[in-house]
């Protein structure tokens, strides 16, 4: 039974952990996305540079599935 | 590399200039400079300024009519015609083309004008006919008279009403000569139709428009035509119109045969000859000398030193001009890259070009961003259909950015299927199924493999920090000097503090790094200044973070890895081989899309923000010599 509330705990944590981080990733990039799409839409130029920005709240996402990873890793 | 350039200073005699200009244009390595502040401005003589109008006003004539006739295959002898128009004397050229476009453009206008016109009555005349056929019934109830206006009118069933109140006023306004008829046509809509006396128009006229009812407005040429024969009108030229328009497409295809090819050869060298003359305005001229200033790659001076000692003679002297710093950093950006590292150029300017005397990141990135992308999809059968779809696309991409995107995606499928071989990886776990061996089993192996990609982090913001100190002792940068000291001190000292935490180095070595920790983040708090107490510890951690981020290269390999397991999965779970096969293959469409997208974005920012924050330095300016437009 102890295992069973360990398991369902350490399952239970990975998933808020990769949830919060994704949810967080998502508002940042829902906001850079449109100002970027504004961006791209005056200087086309800047094209580059919006993808990187883009990109860059990802590592919240990454740095959750790390830990979420480590967690599931731990389940017996 | 960037390539070395030279600031050079040509002066020469008034009547060397048109040899000069031309030496310089073929030659095309020299960006002119803008108006010289020290020296008068060159003013173009009178005839210049003539034949420069004539030929811009010439030019706008003749690009009008290229878009007219249809294009043609460029012949393979089109740059020995170009040349050919190009060496003969220019007003003969002129010439020549004023009486060609005296010639033709009037018939062309004519034949594009009738074109448009035959178009928009393909799309307006079948909407007149619908209507007309609709009220033909009712047309037919009247009896065609001379002096007659007919009107038809269209209501909505809602206000049929107003038929009957036109029905009430208009025996007051036309002494009670008028005709109307009306009927439902359909479930939306009452026609009418209304004859009277040609005299009492305006008045009719104004009273529909005040009762705001929609009359039925007819091409102008029929208003005046009775019903029956407008609607027959209308028929018989829908019918003609495919029939003229093809007449008129062999009319300009024969124009084109027999222009186009003569018309763009006069355009493009036009073209040229005006660029000759307009950039005379950023000459400096004394009375007898002009001057001119620009920036070449310093490699290409003994060629041109050449050419103008060849063709223009001695009065002319080309000498390089000292730089100051300021000058230095202004310098136009010219990259060049061995040949496989040259696609990657377009991704480094993506960002942005580097400056004038910084580091060139193009060969580092063409070395790093296919292993990044292998390492994420690390499949062999993902990585073969890239680099089959990649080959496929290259065969008749354009040069430019696409290609150069292809390329870089051939090297990064090559990758892939190399990790592929290593993970044993073939549509995900199905390599297994093959008689594949992984030598190393990502799904299996996460935490190894969370320690590659943090390796991998380590090996390249490292290297980014050896570049960003080797640049800011070159260029004497002593504060970014400090700052990257700094930051390099403390990651060092980070890195050996959790090793000694770990057991993996000597507990002992934990004092020294945290002493070594401090000495990092002062020194750092020292670079900033005074806000530095602050910001300093957070600019650590965003180091460490940096090369934190490097996780994503495990993070979305193992994603992907587990989108292919669940793609294999439900096939499975159907029990039936076809829809099994059929799941299989959408869900492996979806990860091979994911597995372009995702790996090329986040490899590109791994360069972008982790590698190239360490050293890099945009805002370079680009380089764009005076040259030949040419023909092409």
């Amino acid at each position: 039974m102890e295992l069973a509330l360990r398991t369902g705990l350490l399952a239970l944590a990975a998933a808020v952990a990769i949830a919060g981080a994704a949810l967080a990733t998502g508002l940042a990039q829902g906001r850079i996305g449109s100002a970027g799409a504004g961006t791209i839409a005056e200087k086309p130029e800047l094209a580059g540079l919006m993808i990187v920005l883009l990109a860059i709240p990802e590592t919240m996402v990454i740095l959750g599935f790390a830990v979420a990873a480590m967690l599931i890793l731990k389940i017996p | 590399m960037l390539v070395p350039m030279t600031k050079v200073q040509i002066i020469g005699t008034r009547n060397v200039l048109d040899q000069t200009v031309r030496v310089l244009h073929r030659a095309g390595v020299v960006q002119i400079e803008e108006k010289l502040p020290t020296v008068e401005p060159l003013t173009l003589d009178p005839t210049a300024a003539r034949q420069r109008d004539e030929i811009a006003s010439l030019l706008a004539r003749l690009d009008a009519l290229l878009t007219l006739l249809p294009k043609r295959l460029p012949p393979k002898n089109l740059s020995a015609l170009y040349e050919s128009q190009a060496a003969r004397p220019m007003d003969d050229v002129i010439s020549e083309a004023r009486q060609a476009l005296a010639r033709l453009d009037a018939p062309a206008q004519e034949l594009a004008r009738r074109h448009d016109q035959l178009e928009a009555d393909q799309v307006t005349l079948p909407r007149y006919a619908k209507t007309m056929r609709q009220l033909m019934p009712l047309a037919a109830e009247l009896a065609p008279m001379k002096n007659y206006e007919t009107v038809a009118l269209l209501v909505d069933r809602k206000f049929s009403a107003v038929i009957d109140l036109l029905r009430a006023q208009l025996p007051a306004l036309t002494n009670d000569q008028f005709e109307l008829v009306s009927r439902d046509l359909d479930a939306e809509t009452t026609a009418a139709i209304l004859v009277f006396p040609r005299e009492h128009s305006p008045t009719i006229n104004s009273l529909l428009g005040r009762e705001s009812i929609a009359q039925v407005r007819l091409p102008d040429e029929l208003t005046n035509v009775p019903f029956k024969e407008a609607l027959a009108t209308v028929e018989s030229r829908l019918a003609a119109i495919p029939g003229e328009l093809e007449k008129i497409h062999h009319d300009l295809d024969a124009l084109a045969d027999e222009w186009r090819v003569r018309l763009a050869v006069w355009s493009a060298v036009l073209h040229d000859q005006l660029q000759e003359l307009e950039v005379r305005g950023r000459f400096g001229a004394t009375q007898y000398t002009f001057v001119v200033v620009g920036w070449m790659p310093r490699q290409r001076l003994p060629a041109l030193r050449e050419a103008l000692a060849r063709e223009v003679g001695d009065e002319i002297v080309l000498e390089e001009l000292p730089l100051t710093e300021r000058e230095r950093e202004h310098a136009p950006v010219v990259l060049s890259n061995p040949r496989p590292a040259k696609p990657f150029e377009f991704l480094v300017r993506l960002m942005a070009l580097p400056r004038y005397g910084t580091i060139d990141p193009t060969p580092i990135m063409a070395i790093f961003l296919p292993i990044f992308f292998g390492m994420i999809l690390g499949d062999v059968a993902y990585g073969l259909i890239v680099l089959g779809g990649a080959l496929y696309l290259l065969r008749k991409a354009k040069p430019g950015g696409f290609r150069s995107l292809l390329i870089v995606m051939v090297y990064c499928a090559l990758w892939s299927i190399a990790f592929g071989f290593l993970y044993g990886e073939f549509f995900g776990e199905l390599g297994e199924a093959f008689g594949m061996h992984p030598y190393f089993s990502r799904g299996e192996a996460v935490v190894p493999l969370f320690a590659f990609s943090i390796a991998l982090g380590i090996v390249q913001v490292g290297l980014g920090f050896a570049l960003g100190i080797y640049q800011a002792i070159k260029l004497r940068q002593r504060h970014e000097l400090l700052d990257r000291v700094a930051k390099v001190l403390a990651l060092i000292a980070i890195f050996a503090m959790v090793a000694a935490a770990a057991g993996l180095l000597p507990k002992e070595l934990m004092t020294p790094s945290l002493a070594l920790l401090i000495v990092g983040t002062v020194l750092l708090m020292y670079t900033i200044g005074w806000i530095g107490l602050l910001l300093a510890p957070i600019e650590i951690l965003g180091t460490v973070g940096n090369i934190l981020s490097y996780l994503r290269l495990a993070a979305i390999g193992l994603s992907s890895v587990y989108l292919a397991m669940v793609a294999n999965k439900i096939a499975g779970i159907f029990g039936n081989i076809i829809i099994g096969i059929i799941v299989a293959a959408l869900f492996h469409a979806l990860n091979i899309a994911l597995g372009i997208l995702s790996p090329t974005i986040q490899s590109l920012r791994l360069h972008y923000v982790e590698f190239f924050s360490k050293f890099y330095e945009g805002g370079g300016e680009g380089y764009t010599p005076f040259r030949r437009e040419g023909i092409g």
